[in-house]
């Protein structure tokens, strides 16, 4: 395949051309309630294209080989229209030649398993949740999905590398009159089929807290001091902290850059911020990026102070910063873009205990609900929560949302726990999806957040 | 595609071919310079068979193999899926708006010279940070099945979208054109989009409390995605609905009004067929606050025992490919009637309240109870009918059907949302905003 791929890209007048080829498979099984909506196995494939000259850069997808000449003659064109029309010069930074496949490593090859099996697995799990008090309905999904990536560049570095992702992952709904509650539910990675199996718990132990929803109270508007439980505490860090680490959202906003220049202390000193996409067995899990760089460790802030950034190569020359091969696509129909991978709080020294009774009043948060940010200003909710008075646990809460500003929350960090929890499952949408943005952290204590309620 | 529903038709009670081929691409301008072009070429097949009261389904992107998709497809029969409806046949549908070309010629240059008007316009006027954001389309796509429905559409759109960005933020007013042809931004709306700029500039930290809040257009999805959730057929079906037993019941203020109607004249996407060959008329959601209609595919009408809707569309929450994701119940091109109040008067008839121009964190919370919490981004704040600033740090919350019971007001005129649809801004009193 590669051979191919370097034919198409040959002769191309342009300073620097690569290309990616990838065949997608997605095995996808989906129950509402006791119903099955939705199997099926499938495999889809596509180019992707990009081509710099004269400083300029752009990028084509297309789905057919037929298409690739279009591909290389659109790419180039939009490269010299960017220099043309007074745009953004762009360099690749320079990264080592490499020439290498990577083998999957897996615990339980999903594609091994037959579908009866994954549909029964699925089928276990979402009856243990039918079967709770007060549950409704599940909307319950085995999803499987492979990437078998081909990237060849014009340096010529050429790279193999094939990933698969399982998850069993929804929501189950509990209602009682016109009062309806959810929950979400994940369990999966990048390591394996056999981390879906022996699971029963996680599934009963969800659909229990849906139930119990129905007679929580909803959270009151207002400024709170909050303990965010580890997952929680994650997609805090995705989405407050992480976005901003990620050289593009930054990049053409010079007010933003310079407010996060590298060396700035922008945190409380108890926090520190690690992006780690080579811890193994977990869903962030990769070994090149969608450029054929080696993705890296980076920490991205240490006791509060800013010390790294995600890169990809481009970013990583505007910024002259080290490259950090973050540069991720969904699939064969984007271009890669920055993506942060594993990201996580590191621990601290505290327990729960202790970091109940340093808060002493306010809310205690738990399990994420999405999120969203625009620039330094971010939105997440929590799945429900408890109402902490004199550092005990109190009654629950639910429809809970927070707001706040990333430089005055880093500022309010207060207390970090010393456990650690990572996600099993990803899906953050900056434009594309990446099912592998895998986050965690320890519990973490933070003054004054808003918290909008009813 | 013919052979491909011939090879299915083999093996199977019925069978249908959807395919699509796009051809779009885009221009980005950040901080007034050209940052990024990109240009994509994508297309795709989605087969769905019938047997014996079963429904199996396979998709690709390139049609390399047509065996491999039909025993794909026979293979998601083995799930047992159940499905009790039929493939439409054919029946009289008029022909949708036609492309005149312009679009599918305009190359980058083209868009960057759209997208230059609108900073030639706000250059001297804001000293923010501007970006436009440019893009055409040509969209292509066909269904046919074996009780003899043979239909295709083609369209075209092209867009700017502008932002102008407060200092040292991302937080940003915006507002979108969306044109079936080659056009330019009005200017008329750049002088509204530089007017919310500039009187949001300050900020200002205000008191939690209960007040006055305007949705503006592109905020709306806030309200209506749990509204859709609400009235799906799958809700329904499955029973988790708050609406259950309340068809023909008002349900929200006699202000509102809402329904999709994909046939509308000056409806940029146009069409007259769903995404399964339904044909598409006006189909109305709530009409004055009473709850009319659900919003159905083929698959919930037969379970409900209705008629199919016409709004079976493949689309999913977060976009994704349009092959990949079978048809659900879905309101496009969708509207809420314009009501008899201007925007200028809506603001002026505030004592406290805020204008939300956008919102972080939508799809979060209890989408289908109907709750919401969201961050202002931004959000503007009015005392005694006059834009005090920006509020920061501030989020609105509620249950749509609570808040959608005190509407004081619904401006007299649709906009085009990045979302999709046209909407007008809304009056609603007494809503929760939670700030520091």
């Amino acid at each position: 395949m590669i051979d191919r791929l370097k034919s198409m890209i040959s002769g191309v007048e342009a300073d620097f051309v690569d290309i990616r080829y990838e065949i997608k498979t997605e095995t996808n099984i989906n129950f509402t309630g006791r119903e099955i909506r939705n199997v099926g196995s499938n495999r889809t494939d596509g180019y992707v294209v990009r081509a710099g000259k004269n400083g300029g850069f752009s990028t084509a997808t297309v789905t057919r080989e037929e298409d690739i000449p279009r591909a290389v003659e659109l790419a180039v064109e939009g490269a010299e229209t960017i220099i043309a029309t007074g745009g953004k010069e762009s360099v690749m930074a320079e990264v080592p030649l490499v020439k290498e496949t990577i083998k999957l490593a897996l615990d339980g090859d999903p594609r091994e398993i037959s579908i009866d099996d994954k549909m029964e697995l699925t089928r276990k799990y979402n009856d243990l949740m039918l079967e709770q008090p007060s549950i409704e309905t599940t909307s319950i999904t085995y999803r499987e999905i492979g990437r078998e990536k081909h990237y060849a560049n014009s340096e010529g570095t050429e790279v193999s590398e094939e990933i698969i992702t399982t998850n069993i992952m929804g929501e189950v709904i509990a209602k009682r009159d016109n009062l309806v509650q959810n929950i979400r539910v994940a369990i999966g990675g990048a390591d394996g089929y056999n981390r879906l199996l022996d699971r029963e718990e996680d599934f009963t132990k969800r659909a229990q807290i849906a139930g119990k929803l129905l007679d929580a109270e909803p959270v009151k508007g207002g400024t709170y001091n909050v303990i965010l439980s580890p997952m929680l505490a994650g997609v805090f860090t995705h989405e407050a902290f992480g976005h901003f680490s990620e050289a593009d959202i930054i990049e053409d906003n010079p007010s933003l850059r310079e407010k996060m220049s590298l060396g700035k202390k922008l945190g409380s000193d108890v926090i520190s911020i690690v992006a780690d996409s080579t811890i193994p067995n977990q869903i962030g899990y990769y070994v090149y990026d969608d450029e054929g760089v080696a993705v890296k460790p980076v920490t991205l802030m240490d006791k509060g102070v800013l010390t790294g950034r995600l890169h990809s190569r481009r970013t990583a020359s505007a910024f002259g910063e080290p490259v950090s091969g973050h540069a991720v696509a969904e699939d064969m129909r984007y271009e890669p873009i920055v993506r942060m991978g594993t990201i996580y709080i590191k621990p601290g020294e505290k327990n729960l205990d202790e970091l109940l009774a340093e808060l002493g009043n306010g809310l205690y948060l738990i399990d994420g609900k999405g999120g969203q940010t625009s620039g330094e200003n971010f939105t997440f909710g929590a799945q429900y929560g408890f109402e902490i008075k004199n550092g005990i646990i109190g009654s629950m809460v639910r429809d809970i949302n927070i707001m706040g500003n990333l430089f005055t929350t880093l500022q309010n960090i207060e207390s970090i726990g010393n456990d650690l929890e990572l996600s099993e499952r990803g899906g953050c949408g900056k434009g594309q999806l990446n099912i592998k943005s895998a986050l965690g952290g320890p519990h973490v204590l933070i003054r004054n957040m808003v918290v909008g309620g009813a | 595609m013919k052979r491909l529903l011939d090879m299915a038709a083999k093996v199977s009670d019925q069978a249908e071919v959807f395919s699509n081929r796009n051809d779009s691409s885009s221009l980005e301008m950040r901080n007034g310079k050209p940052s990024d072009i990109s240009a994509s070429i994508q297309s795709g097949y989605a087969l769905r068979i019938l047997k014996d009261g079963r429904i199996g389904t396979s998709y690709t992107k390139n049609l390399l193999n047509r065996e491999e998709l039909v025993s794909n497809a026979l293979d998601s029969l083995k799930g047992k899926v159940k499905a009790g409806f039929s493939f439409p046949g054919p029946s009289e549908i008029p022909s949708a708006w036609e492309p005149d070309g312009s679009v599918s010629r305009m190359g980058f240059h083209d868009l960057h010279s759209r997208s230059s008007k609108v900073l030639d316009y706000m250059r001297g006027k804001i000293d923010g940070q501007i970006d436009v954001n440019t893009a055409r389309g040509v969209m292509n796509m066909a269904i046919m099945n074996t009780n003899g429905l043979d239909v295709s559409r083609k369209s075209s759109f092209m867009y700017i979208f502008a932002s102008l960005l407060f200092p040292n933020t991302e937080t940003a007013v915006r507002k979108l054109y969306l044109s079936r042809k080659v056009g330019d931004f009005p200017e008329s709306d750049l002088d509204e989009l530089i007017k919310l700029y500039t009187s949001g500039l300050p900020e200002v930290d205000i008191l939690t409390g209960r007040m006055k809040v305007v949705f503006t257009p592109n905020t709306m999805y806030t309200l209506l995605w749990r509204l859709s959730a609400a009235t799906s057929g799958g809700a329904f079906y499955n029973k988790v609905s708050p609406l259950m037993d309340k068809r023909g019941e008002k349900v929200l203020s006699e202000k509102v009004t809402l329904y999709g109607d994909p046939t509308e004249p000056e409806e940029v996407d146009q069409h007259f067929f769903d995404d399964e060959g339904v044909p598409t008329k006006k189909h109305t959601v709530f009409e004055n606050g009473v709850f009319k209609n659900l919003i159905l595919n083929l698959d919930y009408a037969d379970k409900l025992n209705e008629k199919s809707t016409g709004t079976g569309y493949r689309e999913g929450m977060w976009g994704g490919e349009t092959i990949a994701i079978p048809p659900g119940p879905s309101l496009k091109c969708s509207r809420i009637a314009a009501g008899d109040a201007s925007f200028e008067d809506m603001i002026k008839g505030i004592d406290r309240g805020v204008i939300v121009l956008g919102v972080l964190g939508a799809h979060s919370g209890n989408i289908l109870n109907g709750d919401f919490s969201v961050g202002l981004n931004p959000g503007l704040y009015v005392e005694n009918g006059e834009i005090k600033g920006r509020v920061r740090d501030g989020m609105i919350a509620g249950n749509v059907y609570d808040v959608l019971q005190n509407i004081e007001s619904v401006e007299n005129r649709l906009h085009d949302s990045f979302t999709g649809g046209k909407y007008p801004s809304i009056l609603i009193d007494d809503v929760s905003v939670a700030a520091k």
